[in-house]
């Protein structure tokens, strides 16, 4: 018995990771540390981001219809295969507890400062649990229309900023050192593109899994070609500040003022931060509930939504003591952290897979 | 408090317990059963206002300790 019935479309998925990508990577802009250059070192990221993705989506075409977890009893048999799954389900929930933990950290110093954080990621997770409840169609549905709407947002609000824009605060290009370029290109790459490797546990929901791969490529490019415009943008209105401000986004939308009738326009940036990450967070949340029922072999998922989502609240309200151990995680831990999870399980994986000649069917290799 | 936890997680296992007895599915309700309890234990530490270790910064540290970051 299958643990989830539901099926998306292969557009359905593309925007579904746009959603993914720009959820939290709006919140801590990518390739801050390449400061005026943060578009560059987005570019960059975009690339390994795309060879990355080649990798993990090798791995879903050469096992159609499977998810990691399910890959990993065929490749490395039932108890080596649960102990690597169990490695990548933790990472899908860590995920998940650092995207909370970035959310309620933005509405408590932006938004609702009196509000406590604990109220706030209750509130998120039983949005992102009723979601995981209803399985995966639900979500790739949603995001149709909350990705549209956060890509007209954006391109609005870019627009009503094009007074504000210096360009010449894009000069000069490439001044800083190559290895910190390469570094925070890095750090793009993995953080937002790289976090892709999620839809492990989703491609094999696709109804048509030849058309998985070029899905994944497609949602990575239009979300970060979109990166780089709100990359240039931010650069281009608040010049050397950018680097220094904690939401570039946020501050940026705050210079809006068309003739003082449209101003703070920046809730409507704020929602769409939110909306983005619920994908984000619900993608990661899925994808560990799934693994668990699949390595402990249930009948389906939803009996472990709630108590998941409950540990998931309570590492997001743990895992940093404030807001600057966060960003240096971010910025220092984190691209190396990922590599085990985003690199060398998937290529690995399909590296044993290719040397055992596997998936078998009926004793031929296909 | 630490009431208002208890209370939070007594709803939960009384949304969740019943239907899996009912289905008859026992190896689900051992999973849930032990999440459950792990979510139970953290968040009554954390109700009494003990402080758990911050694990990403631990990992951050160790990470950038190794690599000399």
């Amino acid at each position: 018995m299958s643990l989830e019935n539901g099926k998306i479309s292969s557009f359905q998925l593309s925007v579904l990771i746009i959603g993914f990508v720009f959820g939290a990577s709006v919140i801590i802009a990518p390739g801050q540390g390449a400061e005026h250059d943060a578009w560059i070192a987005i570019a960059l990221g975009l690339m390994e981001g795309l060879i990355i993705a080649g990798i993990f989506t090798a791995l879903a075409r050469h096992f159609k219809g499977k998810t990691l977890v399910e890959i990993n009893s065929l490749v490395y048999g039932k108890i080596l295969g649960n102990f690597i799954s169990i490695l990548f389900i933790w990472y899908l929930f860590h995920l998940g507890a650092l995207v909370l933990n970035n959310y309620s950290r933005f509405l408590k110093l932006e938004l609702y400062p009196a509000t406590p954080k604990t109220l706030t990621l209750i509130l998120i997770i039983l949005v992102c649990a009723s979601t995981v409840r209803r399985g995966i169609e639900v979500l790739a549905r949603c995001s149709l229309i909350l990705v549209t709407l956060t890509i007209i947002m954006a391109i609005f609000d870019t627009l009503l900023v094009v007074p504000h824009m210096v360009l010449h605060n894009l000069m000069p290009i490439l001044d800083i050192p190559l290895g910190k370029l390469l570094w925070s290109s890095h750090g793009t790459a993995v953080f937002p593109f790289g976090d892709a490797v999620a839809f492990l546990m989703v491609l094999a929901f696709v109804n048509k899994p030849e058309k998985g791969r070029s899905a994944v490529f497609k949602g990575i490019m239009i979300a970060g070609l979109v990166l780089i415009g709100v990359a240039v943008r931010n650069a281009a209105v608040l010049g050397q500040m950018n680097a220094i401000y904690t939401y570039p986004t946020y501050i940026t939308a705050q210079v809006i003022d068309v003739g003082d009738v449209l101003t703070r326009v920046e809730v409507l940036v704020a929602i769409n931060l939110i909306t983005m990450g619920f994908f984000k967070i619900s993608v990661a949340y899925y994808g560990t509930v799934l693994g668990l029922a699949q390595v402990f072999n249930l009948q389906s998922y939803r009996p472990l939504i709630l108590p998941i989502g409950i540990l998931m609240v309570i590492l997001a309200l743990t895992n940093v003591s404030n807001t600057a151990e966060m960003f240096d995680f971010a910025n220092q831990g984190y691209p190396i952290y990922t590599v085990p999870f985003q690199i060398a399980i998937p290529l690995i994986t399909l590296f044993v897979a290719k040397l055992r000649k596997l998936p078998k069917i009926g004793g031929e290799e296909i | 408090m630490i009431a208002l936890v208890l209370m939070g997680f007594g709803m939960v296992a009384l949304i969740q317990i019943p239907g899996l007895v009912r289905k008859q599915w026992w190896r689900e309700l051992i999973c849930f059963t032990v999440f459950w309890s792990l979510g139970l234990i953290f968040a009554v530490i954390l109700s009494m206002g003990i402080k758990l270790p911050p694990l990403t910064t631990i990992i951050n540290e160790t990470i950038c300790g190794i690599l000399g970051i």
